[in-house]
């Protein structure tokens, strides 16, 4: 291996992307947009969920336990409450889809947590007040959230204000990701799908060129040797790769202050080697394209796969258990799950070494038969 | 003129390579068992500038990229500047244009050249004197920093000549060099190549135009895979009573079918 015809193939494929402008906007933009879009569309708190309350408690002498509560409701910006004092609109509003859901204390609510009270009090058996809540459960994030709102209000308004301490409490003391919100999560995904997109689709698209065009038997007539070629461009696409992975971890901090515990150098480490190892694959699938437009078609083929069953947005135990083999056997699965470990767990390589040496051998496998490809062509 | 044109086989058990840059035996070529080159016989001796003629699909390109390592041969043997090829350590002496041109049109010229230096190991003050040097040759040197892309049919295909003899090769292979370049650019790039020839450098080169024939040292007359006739411009056309080349190729052709 010669290093000045590596860096002559390094330096060519750069030059190249230099030129088309357009390319190297999107290769900078592309995973800014991804890291934004997916930031604001499934990251941060839930907020503003618009919901209907009816307030027909007509108190006790004790107090009026429903306004306690509405307060501790209006106190967090979660929900976004109306007050309106008909059951019947506030219903028709959630049917319409126009609110989630529709909150209904009954005139005796107050009356009747006061008699609850008093029975627990003298150990009796209990006879819970009912709140009522009409829902959209259209969507399950929202409708849980909704409820645990409520829950931790009533809660609160329960152990303040009567001094009754619930039997149980959690406490509760994160291991890791303390105060850690979804893009937390997902952020590292992120990374690496937009790192293995873009060098699979340049290294695709890159040689189905060189072989179309005649370029590559020109190169191959040249002492360049077969591995020379592939490390060349392995440096070149694991470059970008690399400066991807910088846009989506600055525009992460700046916009959504993701939090991240451990070594970013390990980070776009891993980044690296999987960029190399998608750039392998795309060099060996370039070989059964004929021209551009069918490799492409390899994309969905790859990039599904790896959104839905390697664990960037959803949790590997999410995916159903006959399917599980499918994620083994896709790289960004190790990826997601090791720079999951070093940014939100802060684990070093003494942790990570696992999947970073499956992303290892991967790289190497696809390397190799690259090579071993072109060499069979001579 | 110091050009060693001898054309005879060599007598005696060994051949003696070093004198033949070019040096095949019995090359044979075949695609899904139709004959491509069959059992071609090349003696090429250094300094000689060699063209091979002959219609379309004779076997011309396919010669020269077996030749090239690009193909493999099915059988017979063939040695460059005395190595057998598939060539590992002689590559850095051949120079090979293809005909489909294969240079980066995303690049600029110069980048093209200088990706070549770089495979070749030049180092940069000697790239930077030949490149001045092949940029007047193919008359681009206001076009140094233009991308492939924007350049005209011509411009691309004297890029890639540019390319192939970037490195200052002993033994370079052109396919179809000439075409699509006007005639004036083109008498420029025969007086090119005979001054590479006084220098001592090999070049074989295909062409479809009989004029540019008539300025070969040696002509190889190609068809169907088969060199049918090969020798001086001159003697070829004596031996086919023939007043021009193309006369004689039909004339071989038509003794040859025979």
């Amino acid at each position: 291996m010669n290093s000045r015809r590596v860096m002559a193939v390094s330096r060519k494929v750069l030059q190249s992307l230099r030129h088309d402008k357009r390319t190297a906007g999107f290769l900078v933009l592309m995973p800014f947009f991804m890291i934004t879009i997916f930031g604001y569309t499934f990251g941060g708190e839930m907020k503003n969920v618009e919901v209907y309350v009816v307030n027909l408690d007509e108190g006790s002498p004790n107090g009026t336990v429903s306004d306690l509560i509405i307060a501790g409701l209006s106190s967090r910006d979660t929900l976004d409450l109306r007050l309106v004092n008909s059951v019947d609109v506030a219903r028709q509003k959630v049917a319409d889809a126009e609110a989630w859901a529709a909150i209904v204390f009954d005139a005796d609510f107050s009356e009747g947590v006061m008699t609850a009270l008093e029975m627990l009090r003298q150990g009796s058996p209990v006879v819970p007040s009912v709140v009522q809540v009409y829902m959209d459960a259209t969507n399950p994030n929202i409708a849980s959230a909704i409820l645990s709102e409520l829950q931790r209000s009533m809660q609160i308004v329960l152990v303040t204000n009567y001094n009754l301490v619930p039997p149980i409490t959690v406490s509760q003391d994160s291991v890791y990701g303390e105060g850690a919100e979804f893009i937390d999560f997902f952020a590292p995904g992120v990374m690496g799908l937009a790192a293995m997109m873009v060098t699979f689709i340049l290294s695709i698209i890159s040689f189905v060129h060189e072989r179309s065009t005649g370029t590559l038997d020109r190169l191959l007539t040249t002492p360049v040797t077969e591995g020379e070629i592939v490390a060349g461009y392995a440096i070149a696409l694991g470059f970008v790769a690399l400066i991807q992975s910088t846009v989506i971890l600055v525009s992460a901090i700046l916009l959504f202050q993701i939090q991240i515990e451990g070594s970013v150098i390990l980070a776009l480490g891993v980044i690296l080697v999987l960029g190399i190892g998608m750039q392998g694959t795309g060099f060996l699938l370039s070989s059964i394209a004929k021209n551009e437009f069918q490799a492409i078609q390899f994309l969905p083929l790859i990039l599904f796969p790896s959104i839905l069953l390697a664990g960037v947005f959803w949790p590997l135990e999410s995916v159903p258990a006959f399917l599980r083999p499918i994620s083994d056997f896709i790289p960004l699965t190790y990826a997601v799950e090791a720079l999951r470990s070093v940014m939100i767990r802060g684990w070093g390589l003494d942790r990570v070494w696992p999947d970073l040496t499956i992303l290892v051998l991967f790289a190497f496998a696809m390397l190799a038969l690259s090579t071993y490809g072109l060499k069979r062509r001579r | 003129m110091t050009a060693n044109i001898q054309q005879e086989k060599p007598k005696g058990k060994k051949p003696d390579f070093s004198a033949y840059p070019v040096y095949t035996s019995k090359l044979r070529k075949e695609f899904d068992g139709v004959i491509a080159v069959a059992g071609l016989d090349l003696r090429i001796g250094k300094g000689v500038l060699y063209g091979m003629i002959g219609p379309n699909g004779s076997g011309k390109t396919t010669a020269i990229k077996v030749l090239m390592g690009l193909l493999r041969a099915k059988s017979g043997r063939a040695r460059l500047l005395g190595e057998r090829v598939p060539l590992k350590k002689n590559r850095r002496r051949i120079g090979y244009m293809p005909q489909e041109l294969a240079i980066y049109s995303d690049l600029t010229i110069h980048e093209n050249l200088e990706l070549y230096a770089g495979l070749f190991s030049m180092d940069p003050e000697t790239f930077q004197k030949r490149e001045k040097e092949l940029l007047t040759m193919i008359d681009l040197r206001d076009r140094k920093d233009s991308l492939v892309s924007h350049l005209s049919g011509g411009m691309k295909h004297r890029a890639s000549l540019a390319c192939a003899l970037v490195h200052d090769p002993e033994l370079v292979f052109l396919d179809e060099p000439t075409v699509g370049v006007d005639p004036e650019l083109r008498a420029g790039f025969w007086k090119y190549f005979n001054e590479l020839k006084s220098g001592g450098k090999t070049i074989v080169l295909t062409t479809h135009y009989m004029d540019e024939a008539q300025k070969c040292d040696i002509v190889g007359m190609m068809r169907l895979g088969e060199l049918i006739a090969e020798g001086t411009p001159q003697s070829l056309m004596e031996g086919a009573g023939t007043s021009n080349l193309e006369d004689a190729f039909l004339e071989y052709a038509r003794r040859g079918s025979k």
